[in-house]
């Protein structure tokens, strides 16, 4: 079986550089606008960041995979176009598309420039990914993080592209591209603007009594007592009270930690695994690539390597996610 | 200049006999163009409601209303798959398809159909697309402003739709969070979500009312009424307005208020002045068309 | 990794901290952090580049172990870092936390979500300046040691007497604070968990 790729974030040249010296075998990262789904204040590329980052990756035997995974705003396609044209012509190894405008603009105007299919385009069945195939000649398609091991399995007797899945990071809870939760209550969504409960709107506030409040927009998000481990208000993370009861009612503070699922996911037919985070910092980076890289080093002489990765896990808790079925 | 009501199909978890009945009186009484009839939200739900459809349907037909077949918006195993590629393969010329996945897009592919709101239709190039592809009808995503819509709108090979009534599909999740308000898992949920035939009202920690739950889905706490948009949509070219079912307010009723505002018989304010009455204590939002958070509400023209 | 009430535990290596610090009074600390600022400037232009997103990228830095506050203003046309001992202006955002976190921070060793999650950094204001300045500074690889310190050692000539002196308590802060680093890297209690 052919080893397992390993498909590192960076949001920052410095992050790139933490993620190939960690043993990243590509690094994706976005362009500094609202072309790419991590739009965050302070992170991603400049052009010549993106030359140089290339540069760099190539003298490591990196590939550099380019996010434009937002849905281009009606009226003014030119940021997305030109996103598009600048990856292809500092030679991107991919770019990672969701909107179907997208695709067909990328497969009539650079055909030799892979294109990978994002999550954001939440391909969840053999019908839509056989679909982006046929139409975009896409080469790979990240699935959603809504899929069970086994059902993966099952689409790969029905497929033939290759196959990305998360290992470990935030996890998004609702299928990916298709939650307008954050514009319902900030005005910018993801697949708009690029971002999900934005920082602009993120206020902290502290209690008298020692806890702290976390508010988005105009609503409380999460209320933690003195010392408990706090998290950032993404929105589908917080406690929130329904029939009479108080709740993590979408999902708990917790990373994907996927480590222990590493064969399983080989043997399911996967190609590459993904590690979100590129609004993490070049800290967090080092740590989890290196050691997913020894984790993924390890399966070929058939040692599996567990990680401990707690300490940089959000809510410092770790749940395998949507790949057990029993998260639904 | 023709305006095309559409009533969307039920989202909710209605005991299936009423689920039939309010289908009977759509067709008997309510002044709609066109009707919208399957499960889009969780396919645990199509067992039961499969035996009623083609009386629905039937009722429907015999009313003069034109019937589409609406499908799964997140399929995610085999059976789902299934259940999509049987009912793409069922539709005709006069019973179209609403695809609410790119699967069902490719499905429906060279025929006519429909496309639904949770079909990510952002821009014109992808607008475009889907028009090549056979869609006669393109239901917008909830979260677009008059300007994106506006710029949709502007030589759209296909005509386009926008909901303007009821709460907003926000989410999609493999996840039941109306099973896990519960304590419960999906695979053993007992159709919990069928004690909530509007969705299962949240709030945050300091009561503020916040989203509603509808089994997989996440809904926007607020109710969404776009009247007062109306003769603005109308001025940019769209004259399909969707109507999203609830079991609290008669909808024959809703849709003769749309009716009278996209005729300009009634000015909005009565309009929502009317709607406030019959929905005692709902909050209402349209902020999403006015380029503003989606769950705010004024009722500035 | 503290209690939240923002007191460092008694005897703990914080608290040596801050009395290690105590000695440097901030009219002879500033001439030391403009001398960082311009130096900052020149190495690291794109640090000031990616916050060229906010509006008022003003922050308020309050180790809680030390008895002084700085004022960040990465505003391009008046860049300045202020040290005083109270909070003397507004600023659009503050970060608190113990004066080895934030140094880690800076210097892009531990992440800031994770140092968030556990609670070990307090944010108050303007969010979205935090994670614009937090995302900048990862990137900028600062080296306080390297590239500050070194400014400051024998073979760079001293501007003048107090910036020589400056120079002097920095060394002996640094040399202190690899030692409290030292103390800090063994196994500690945890804080609970949510």
């Amino acid at each position: 079986m052919k080893k397992l790729e390993l498909v590192c974030p960076a949001g920052t040249p410095a992050a790139l550089r933490a993620a190939v010296d960690s043993g990243a075998d590509t690094v994706y990262l976005g362009f500094r606008d609202a072309t790419n789904a991590r739009n965050f204040p302070g992170l991603n590329f400049s052009r010549p960041e993106l030359e140089q980052g290339i540069e760099y990756a190539r003298s490591k035997g990196a590939h550099i995979y380019l996010a434009i995974n937002t849905f281009p705003t009606a009226g003014d396609p030119e940021p997305w176009h030109k996103a598009v044209d600048d990856g292809a012509a500092l030679g991107v190894d991919a770019v990672i598309l969701a909107d179907i405008g997208m695709l067909d603009y990328a497969a009539q105007n650079h055909p030799d420039l892979r294109r990978h299919l994002s999550v954001q385009a939440s391909a969840s069945n053999p019908e839509a990914i056989n679909f982006y195939q046929d139409a975009f000649d896409v080469k790979r398609v990240v699935l959603p993080r809504v899929l069970t091991v086994p059902e993966i399995k099952a689409l790969h007797k029905e497929i033939s592209v290759e196959t990305e899945v998360f290992v470990f990071g935030g996890l998004c809870v609702m299928a990916e591209g298709r939650c307008s939760l954050s514009s319902y209550v900030t005005g910018q969504s993801p697949n708009t603007n690029g971002v999900c409960s934005p920082a602009c709107d993120v206020r902290y506030e502290d209690e008298d009594d020692g806890s702290m409040v976390s508010r988005l927009g105009d609503f409380t998000i999460n209320a933690f007592a003195p010392g408990e481990a706090a998290g950032y208000p993404t929105l589908c993370k917080g406690r929130f009270v329904a029939n009479g009861e108080t709740s993590y009612l979408f999902e708990d503070p917790v990373s994907l930690n996927a480590a222990s699922m590493l064969s399983e996911l080989q043997e399911a037919g996967v190609t590459a695994l993904k590690i979100e985070g590129r609004q993490r910092g070049k800290a967090y980076i080092a740590e989890v690539v290196s050691s997913f890289r020894k984790s993924v080093d390890g399966m070929e002489s058939g040692a599996e390597v567990e990680n401990d990765l707690t300490q940089v896990a959000e809510g410092q808790r770790k749940t395998a996610g949507a790949y057990q079925k029993t998260w639904r | 200049m023709n305006n095309t009501l559409v009533m969307g199909p039920v989202l909710f978890n209605w005991k299936p006999e009423d689920w039939r009945d309010f289908y009977f009186r759509i067709a008997d009484e309510a002044d709609v163009d066109e009707v919208f009839v399957g499960e889009a939200v969780c396919s645990k739900r199509t067992p039961f409601l499969d035996p009623f459809i083609p009386d629905v349907v039937e009722r429907l037909v015999a009313a003069d209303k034109k019937v589409v077949l609406s499908t799964l918006a997140l399929i995610m195993n085999t059976r789902e798959m299934n259940n999509v590629r049987d009912i793409t393969a069922s539709g005709d010329e006069d019973i179209l398809v609403e695809a609410n996945d790119v699967s069902a897009t490719a499905l429906l592919k060279g025929q006519p159909h429909a496309i639904g709101p949770y079909v990510n239709i952002y821009n014109e190039g992808t607008r475009d697309y889907f028009a090549r592809n056979g869609a006669t009808s393109i239901c917008l995503p909830v979260e677009l402003d008059l300007n994106a819509i506006g710029a949709l709108a502007k030589d759209s090979p296909v005509p386009l739709e926008v909901m303007v009534f009821g709460r907003l599909p926000l989410a999609i999740s493999a996840r039941c969070y109306h099973a896990r308000a519960h304590k419960l898992h999906k695979d053993g949920c007992q159709y919990i979500c069928a004690e909530d035939p509007d969705g299962l009202d949240v709030q945050t920690l300091n009561g503020e009312p916040f989203l509603a739950v509808n089994g997989v889905q996440t809904m926007s706490h607020a109710y969404s009424d776009l009247s007062a948009s109306v003769s603005d949509l109308q001025d940019l070219g769209i004259n399909r307005f969707r109507l999203s079912p609830h079991a609290n307010v008669d909808m024959v009723a809703v849709a003769q208020l749309y009716r009278e505002v996209a005729n300009g018989a009634i000015d909005a304010q009565e309009a929502h002045a009317r709607l406030s009455g019959w929905m005692d204590g709902a909050a209402f939002c349209n902020g999403y068309i006015k380029g503003e958070n989606g769950h705010t509400f004024s009722d500035a023209q | 990794m503290f209690p939240s009430n923002g007191k460092p535990p008694p005897l703990s290596p914080v608290l040596l901290a801050g009395i290690a610090a105590r000695p440097v009074s901030p009219r002879l600390l500033q001439p030391v952090l403009d001398h960082v600022m311009k130096l900052l400037g020149k190495q690291h232009p794109d640090l000031f580049e990616r916050l060229s997103c906010l509006s008022d990228p003003t922050f308020l830095i309050d180790p809680i172990d030390l008895p002084v506050v700085f004022h960040l203003d990465a505003n391009p046309e008046r860049t300045y870092l202020e040290v005083s001992r109270s909070i003397e202006r507004p600023a659009a955002a503050v970060i608190r936390g113990p004066l080895m976190t934030l140094l880690d921070l800076l210097e892009g060793r531990m992440d800031g979500d994770a140092l968030f999650f556990s609670r070990a950094l307090a944010i108050e204001g303007d969010t979205e300046a935090v994670v614009a300045l937090r995302n900048a500074v990862d990137d900028s690889g600062i080296d306080l040691r390297g590239d500050v310190l070194a400014s400051f050692g024998p073979f760079a000539k001293p501007a003048h007497r107090v910036l020589g002196m400056g120079g002097r308590i920095y060394t002996r802060m640094s040399r202190d604070l690899d030692m409290l680093k030292a103390a800090l890297q063994q196994p500690q209690p945890k804080g609970p968990q949510a």
